[in-house]
């Protein structure tokens, strides 16, 4: 009959009171469980959701601020265009991994047929149309490779000597090449065509052109389209991107800085009004730059804001992928702050209920107590008799709720994100300048209430603790008095 | 000699006053001898007997079991292992049997006790007057006597040769006080232990081989 036998066979000599303490705990502990369960599946959810947005940030103008200004003022202010200096300065902040910046200008060829996937009768060939986008890039390697937007499959990227020569290479997508019987190391060309436009009869004629020859260095395949084929609703709409994409071609920006710039002057030359409007204007006003920074991680986007903010020009702000995740987020986070109340609430009553069980259950024992006192049994091992009894409880319930509470965090996540889901936009697509394509599904995708060891070591750890903790205070109150005082 | 105190003072601090319950209290006990301590309900009998079963400790004086301080020994070692102490309310652990709640002492003694402890524990019971189909009930299906009874086992389990009783009788009817009182005199005179009962009854007073009458704080003989 030592301690430890004793401590056993209190507990099942006294199924009653087990019970009860048992459902405390396990009811408690539902909750709780149940509520950390919530709370670590949307955080779980916003990692992933920001991990797939990726780290990528631009600056645009602000047109939220913009047009909250007057017309008049409008009018009086002189937007600034970001500089390469400035680009160059944020590219240089320990938060970004690489950057670019990037112009880009539509163009059209003869002899170049573009890649019009499976909608190819739904389009008339008339003449050359601008169906190519030339997009500058000023990292070498292409930080659309780099991203995962495309793959070199053939060849190879630019080097920095190309990139500060403009010289004439370019790297287009597979399928464009298929189509062209194109290989790496040909050349081929576009045109760059300069219209007058006559704005009563409407016409259009040709004022100017010149050719383009570009030698293609490397051939991408497309990477983002991949992984949605599956998801085939909303195919129609990845098709359109996919083509824009296969009919991007890679050059240097200085190509197509030269091209804009050829255009500008021979319209100016067509156009005496636009030309005297444009009188005195920098040239440097061609160089409308599109940066883009890679941040180390998504979790530096809010920092990466806060620092390249007040070096803004007035009217500019910071867009980061992840900036999509609170637009998209909605149901989650409800569920998020719902939950983080019941956490709340639900540790402060087990804190107060289990201590008022146990300390009910101990001035019942408190007479027992000081008969094992009375009998010379150590304090030590007093203690240890009604913890046994107090934890081997605990640890059961504990253990059941850890499921229950998982069930129910899953049932209530299940009805409350369908409740949720159709009150809210349906499927709104996302695109932005940073071009990743999320619905709210895919968030509700990667919604999962699941158990991960961390978690439940935890949970094990804080549950027990609490409940050692509310026992062992009131335990050692007692024991601590001479045998006489407590069976007085 | 096994048990003396010397010079005991217990007191209640009553204001700025001390009310003393034993004054200078001195008291001598030897083997093979069943002693009573009389005295009137609230003269300080419990605590006298809370002081030599070390239950508490007294403001000054000491008492020596063996001619050895008890705070020496210890007083956990000391109620462990060199007495029994039995109670009026019987104070047996109710959700355990009567056998269980005689093997509980003899899990925590550390002296030595034969092997076999539950046929041990029987064996005692049925001595002191428990058969084995109710020594195996939970002690709160027992009658009064029978608790009694129970705890007297509990007490005598580890084998000790100083048995303390705090008016053992005091919830038992006549005919039962006298079983439980022959009890105690079989084990001072038959088995040499040294029993010290406390009671206000002076028939049991009587029976016994000393007495001491406790009034005022001061311990004297009662003849
Ligand atoms: N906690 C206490 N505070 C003050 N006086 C007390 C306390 N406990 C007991 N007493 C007093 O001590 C005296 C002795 O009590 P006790 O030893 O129990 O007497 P007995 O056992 O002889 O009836 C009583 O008069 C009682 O009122
Ligand atoms: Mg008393």
């Amino acid at each position: 009959m030592n301690f430890i036998k004793r401590g056993f066979l209190g507990i099942t000599r006294k199924k009653g009171k087990s019970l009860i303490l048992l459902a405390v705990i396990l009811i408690l502990g539902s909750l709780i469980s149940g509520a950390i369960s919530i709370q670590q599946a949307t955080s779980n959810v916003e990692k992933s959701v920001k991990e797939r947005l990726g780290a990528a940030a631009t600056l645009e103008l602000d047109w939220e601020e913009y047009d909250k200004l007057s017309e008049e003022e409008m009018m009086n202010v002189e937007l600034e265009n970001i500089g390469v200096d400035l680009i160059k300065q944020i590219g240089g902040l320990s938060y970004v991994k690489y950057y670019d910046y990037s112009v880009s200008t539509m163009l059209g060829s003869e002899s170049l047929e573009a890649y019009r996937g499976e909608m190819e009768e739904d389009f008339i060939h008339e003449g050359p149309s601008m169906d190519f986008t030339l997009k500058g890039i000023n990292y070498a390697p292409v930080l659309d490779f780099e991203e995962q937007k495309g793959k070199l499959v053939d060849g190879r990227v630019f080097t920095q000597e190309e990139v500060d020569n403009g010289t004439s290479v370019a790297v287009i997508s597979k399928k464009l090449a298929e189509k062209n019987n194109l290989n790496v190391g040909d050349t081929f060309t576009f045109v760059n065509v300069v219209y007058t436009y006559d704005e009563e009869t409407g016409e259009e004629d040709i004022a100017a052109s010149r050719d383009v020859v570009l030698e293609v260095i490397g051939l991408f395949e497309s990477q983002f389209i991949k992984e949605d084929a599956e998801t085939a609703s909303d195919g129609g709409m990845m098709d359109w991107m996919d083509m824009d994409y296969q009919n991007t071609v890679y050059v240097p920006n200085e190509i197509v800085l030269n091209e804009n710039k050829y255009q500008f002057e021979e319209y100016m030359k067509t156009d005496e009004e636009y030309a005297e409007m444009m009188e005195g204007e920098e040239e440097a006003s061609f160089e409308y730059y599109t940066p883009m920074f890679v941040l180390n991680s998504p979790e530096d986007s809010e920092a990466f804001e806060e620092e390249v903010l007040p070096l803004l020009p007035d009217y500019y702000t910071v867009v980061s992928a992840t900036d999509q995740y609170d637009s998209i987020a909605g149901p989650m986070e409800s569920m998020s702050k719902l939950s983080k109340y019941v956490l709340i609430a639900a540790v402060i009553a087990t804190v107060l209920i289990t201590g008022l069980v146990v300390l009910l259950f101990l001035r019942d024992r408190k007479r027992e107590l000081g008969i094992y006192l009375s009998l010379g049994e150590s304090r030590g091992r007093v203690v240890g008799q009604i913890l046994i009894e107090v934890m081997v409880v605990a640890f059961i319930g504990i253990t059941l709720s850890l499921f229950s509470g998982n069930f129910i965090a899953s049932q209530v996540s299940d009805t409350m994100m369908k409740a949720d889901n159709n009150t809210s936009n349906e499927d709104v697509y996302y695109y932005s300048e940073l071009q990743i394509n999320l619905t709210t599904d895919d968030v509700m995708d990667s919604y999962e209430v699941s158990l991960n060891s961390s978690y439940i070591l935890v949970f094990y750890g804080i549950g027990l603790l609490t409940i050692l903790i509310s026992t062992v205070i009131p335990l050692v109150y007692i024991v601590r008095l001479n045998p006489k005082k407590i069976l007085m | 000699m096994i048990l003396e105190a010397k010079d005991l003072n217990y007191y209640y601090q009553d204001g700025e006053q001390r009310r003393y319950i034993l004054k200078d209290t001195s008291v001598s006990f030897e083997k093979g001898k069943f002693y009573t301590i009389l005295g009137q309900s609230g003269s300080g009998k419990t605590t006298l007997l809370s002081l030599l079963s070390a239950l508490d400790s007294p403001h000054s004086g000491e008492v020596l079991f063996n001619q050895e301080d008890i705070k020496k020994i210890g007083y956990e070692k000391y109620r462990r292992n060199n007495i029994g102490i039995i109670f009026q309310n019987y104070n047996l652990i109710p959700t355990f049997t009567a056998v269980e709640n005689v093997l509980i002492p003899m899990s925590i003694t550390e002296n030595e006790l034969p092997e076999d402890s539950k046929t041990v524990a029987y064996n005692l019971l049925d001595y002191i007057g428990i058969v084995k189909n109710k020594a195996d009930r939970p002690v709160n299906k027992l009658s009064g006597g029978e608790q009694q009874r129970v705890a007297i086992a509990r007490a005598l389990a580890t084998n000790v040769e100083l048995i303390l009783a705090d008016e053992p009788t005091g919830n038992l009817d006549e005919e039962m006080e006298q079983e439980i009182i022959d009890i105690f005199k079989k084990l001072a005179h038959e088995h040499g232990k040294c029993v010290i009962v406390v009671t206000h009854s002076n028939e049991i007073a009587l029976q016994s081989d000393q007495a001491f009458l406790l009034k005022k704080g001061v311990l004297a003989s009662y003849e």
